[in-house]
Parts: structure tokens; sequence; C-alpha cells
């Protein structure tokens, strides 16, 4: 079954999100939603994993798919190590066996191998963001839904992790729908991005490269770069508010 | 400067050595042990009642009416507190019980079940009474200063709620609940003592006391309350060690 959202509509007292809006996703790639802030981004993946309720429409193919989220923040539990965090989802899905095993796998891709038995206070930012990362890729999911995770970070970290990120994807795929408000973030993870207009959303444009995935300092990207600023800056005025 | 020796430390032994010379010198000035007994007779006294195995049954049944009244507390105290700080409906009712209870004065409840239960139950209740709603207040404080991000994250994971009371809840609120539990104490271990002063029960602290009163044994009376002192400071010790153990999470 297709991943999409199809002719939802959603409200918020005082302001239409969406509209009778359609989109499908691309499987086993990454997409990258891009829109300015308080667009619907959020609201979009609240209703793609199920915690929100559209007032219409529907979202097709997530129910029967397992679902994991890195947010903004790394939402770990402050009482239980790295280990002990990385297992607090999978604990009925990995039997007792294979728990030590599975922890090492991931620790060892975040480069966080040895960092098991550390608590969150004992690490920085960015090693927090790694084992929520690791989290996310730990739970056996289908599709992983990104929540500007790298939001709150200074530039070397943010690439840092972004290369950490795309260097676990390449070895586990899964489908990976991640929002943020960050022209090059989204150009330098996403095998498509998509652009969002201001709340009610309008798709401005899906931009699918020729390549694969679109890289740092790959030719095109700058073009790509203004391309997605001048749709920004436009509002919308020229997109289309159902994609088929 | 080694830890014995340090500078807080010293001000904390001269303090003490600065109270006993005052009594010292009260009691001098009082001179009659019936009215004021020196330090050292005291310590005397109570040394003698702790080496004395006729004095271990009131110190057990008055331990063990505090740990009845105080596990009896904590079990409503954490199940109801949960509840409440889950439910706004729930803290809605429990509220006017709580500010109820904390704020009647022990005595009235003391009266009360005096002629409502046995005379062995009565300093249990009262314990029960004081710790109740000090540990549930704080354990609802703890639900709702619960990152709710954190709770959101397992409901993602469709982690069961079970395991999200059991693993997100309940060490979450670990922090309150061992302050909660410390102030109860406090407040129980004396509650406990004055209902026993009170109901007479054949063994306890509280019933010694009231005797040492009546027959004008002033020396046996400061010297149990020294007891029932260092008793609560083993306890607070207990629980600090306690907290230590189960809160090694956070920076110290």
């Amino acid at each position: 079954m297709k991943l999409e959202i199809k002719n939802i509509s959603k409200s918020y007292p005082g302001q239409k999100v969406f509209r009778n809006f359609s989109l499908a996703f691309r499987e086993n790639a990454i997409t990258c939603i891009l829109g300015p802030s308080g667009c619907g981004k959020t609201t979009l993946l609240n209703i793609l994993s199920g915690n929100m309720t559209p007032d219409s429409g529907s979202s097709e193919g997530f129910r029967n798919r397992t679902l994991s989220y890195i947010f903004q923040e790394p939402r770990l539990l402050p009482w239980k190590t790295v280990s002990e965090n990385l297992l607090f989802p999978v604990k009925e899905i990995i039997d007792e066996a294979s728990r030590q095993g599975w922890i090492e796998h991931y620790l060892q891709l975040v480069n966080l191998s040895g960092k098991g038995g550390l608590y969150p206070y004992q690490l920085s930012g960015g090693m927090k963001q790694r084992v929520s990362m690791a989290r996310a890729f730990a739970f056996p999911s289908d599709v992983i839904l990104m929540d500007e995770p790298f939001r709150a970070l200074d530039l070397p970290l943010k690439n840092n992790l972004m290369q950490t990120f795309l260097g676990i994807w390449e070895e586990h795929r899964r489908t990976v729908i991640a929002v943020t408000h960050d022209i090059d973030e989204a150009l330098y993870m996403g095998h498509e991005v998509i652009v969002f207009s201001q709340a009610p959303v309008k798709l401005l444009d899906r931009i699918i490269p020729a390549s694969d995935k679109v890289t740092a300092g790959k030719p095109g990207k700058e073009e790509l770069r203004k391309k997605i600023i001048r749709l920004l800056t436009n509002g919308g005025n020229s997109g289309q508010e159902a994609q088929q | 400067m080694n830890n014995l020796f340090s500078r807080n430390r010293l001000i904390t032994f001269g303090s003490v050595f600065v109270l006993l010379v005052i009594w010292k010198l009260a009691s001098i000035l009082a001179g009659s042990s019936l009215i004021l007994p020196s330090p050292e007779e005291t310590l005397a006294t109570t040394g003698r009642i702790l080496w004395s195995p006729e004095f271990l049954p009131d110190i057990i049944l008055t331990v063990l009416r505090g740990f009845t009244g105080f596990a009896m507390a904590l079990g409503f105290a954490v199940s109801l507190g949960i509840w409440a700080g889950m439910a706004p409906g729930v803290h809605a009712a429990l509220k006017p019980v709580l500010i109820a209870v904390r704020s009647t004065p022990v005595i009235s409840f003391i009266l009360l079940a005096l002629i409502w239960l046995r005379v062995e139950q009565v300093p249990v209740f009262i314990a029960f009474l004081t710790m109740f709603p000090i540990v549930c207040m704080n354990v609802i404080e703890g639900i709702r200063s619960l990152d709710p991000e954190l709770v959101e994250m397992a409901k993602f994971y469709r982690v069961p709620v079970r395991r999200i009371i059991r693993e997100v809840y309940v060490p979450g609120i670990a922090p309150f609940l061992t302050g909660g539990i410390s102030t109860a104490i406090g407040f129980g271990w004396r509650a406990v003592i004055i209902g026993e002063v009170l109901s007479q029960p054949r063994f306890g602290i509280g019933t010694l006391m009231q005797n040492a009163q009546t027959y004008l044994m002033v020396s046996e009376l400061i010297a149990w309350t020294v007891i029932a002192v260092l008793i609560s400071y083993v306890f607070e010790m207990l629980m600090r060690l306690t907290e230590r153990r189960l809160i090694r999470w956070k920076p110290r």
C-alpha cells in the first residue's frame, strides 16, 4: 500500500492548516518537507503518526506500518542509561539474549561505543541527539518521522549529525519523512524535497534531483536553494492545493 | 582541610558545644535534677536505657507503629497521587480531603481516634493521617512536573501503559517522593509518639515518656526524647541513602 494522505483538512481555532490536501511519499527514501515555521509541518507528522485525527480525509499506508521518531529534543529518559534508553521502546520486541548485541550495534553506528552505561546528564547535546537517532533506528520500524531534529544545534554539529544520520540510513534503509525549515538541511539530506507554503498549506514544489541524493557542494545545489527561497518568498502564489 | 575538620563541620560542633554549655549552666541554676538534670546525667540515663534489654519492646513497637503507618500512607499516597496527577477530575476531588487532613490539628485526630479505635491502633492511625497528605501532595506535584514530552515519546513508540507508569511516571516522581517521605517521616514520627502519650498502649516510647512525666523522672523524659531524636535521625540517614541509590541519574 502506498504511503499517502488523501484530501486532508485540519483546522485549529482561528487557523486553517490543511484544506483538502493530498500528498504521496516515496518509500525507502528520505523525504524532507520544507516550509516556514508554523505552517503545519508538525501537524502533518502528528497526523501521519496517528496522534492527531484530521477533521476530514485520511492517511493511508501508515496504520499497518511501524513508526519511529526523532524529535527536536532528544527526549531521553534521564533516569535510564544510554543502553536502557535504547532498549525502552523495544523491550517487548527484542528477546533478552540478543539485547546486548543489539544495543552495541546501534551505539557503534552513532559512534557511542562504550557509552551505554552513561546517564543523559553525562552526555553533550550532540551525543544525546545521537542516542535519539540510534533509538529510532534500533526500533524495527518501517518509517522514521523526524521533527526538526537538528534545529537547536550549531552548524558543525548539525553537519556531523546529518552525516551520521545518512551513514546509518545507508546501512538500515527506511522511509524517512523529515520536516524542517532549513533549506540547506533539506537539500543535504533529502532524496526529495517537498516545499510547503504558509498555512493553509499549498504544495509549492516537489524537488526530485536527478541523482539519488542532493549533497552539499554538488552542482545545482545553489540553483535549487535560490528556487526554494523564491518559492517561499512568493508564498505559494503559484502553488497548487492538492497533489495527486 | 579534610572533611571531618571542614569549616562548616567545626561550626556545627561548636554550636552543639555551646548548647551543651547552656544546658549545663541552666541545670546548675535550676539546682535540682528534678527540674532540669545535667547533660552528663541525661547521657548516663540514655546509655542505661539503650543498654537495658527491658526497653527493647518499647522501642521496637514504637518503630513498628511508625513503620506500619508509613507503609499504609506510602501505598495510598503513591497510588492516589499518581491517579490524581494524571486525572484532573480525581485531583479536584482529592484536593479538599488532602487540605483538610493536613490542616486539622493532630490532637483532634488523636481525640477522635481514642473514641473510635483500640489504643494500639491510635498511633498507627495518627502516623498514617500525618504522613499521607504530605506524600500524596508531593507525588501529585511530581506527576505534574514530569516532562509531558517524555510521556508523549513513550506513547509514540507504543510502549504499554503499565510500563509507562513503571518506567516513566514512577522514576519521574522519585525525587518528589523521597523529598515528601523525608518530611513526612519527621512529622509522622512525632505524631506516633504524641499518639502513644495520649493513648497509652502497653509498650511504647510515648507511654514511657508519659510515665516519666507523671513520676517527675525528668532525666528519663529527656533521655527518651534524645532516643526518639536519634531514631528519627537514623531514619533520615536511611532515607538519604535510599535517595542516593534511587536517584543516581541526577548530577550532584
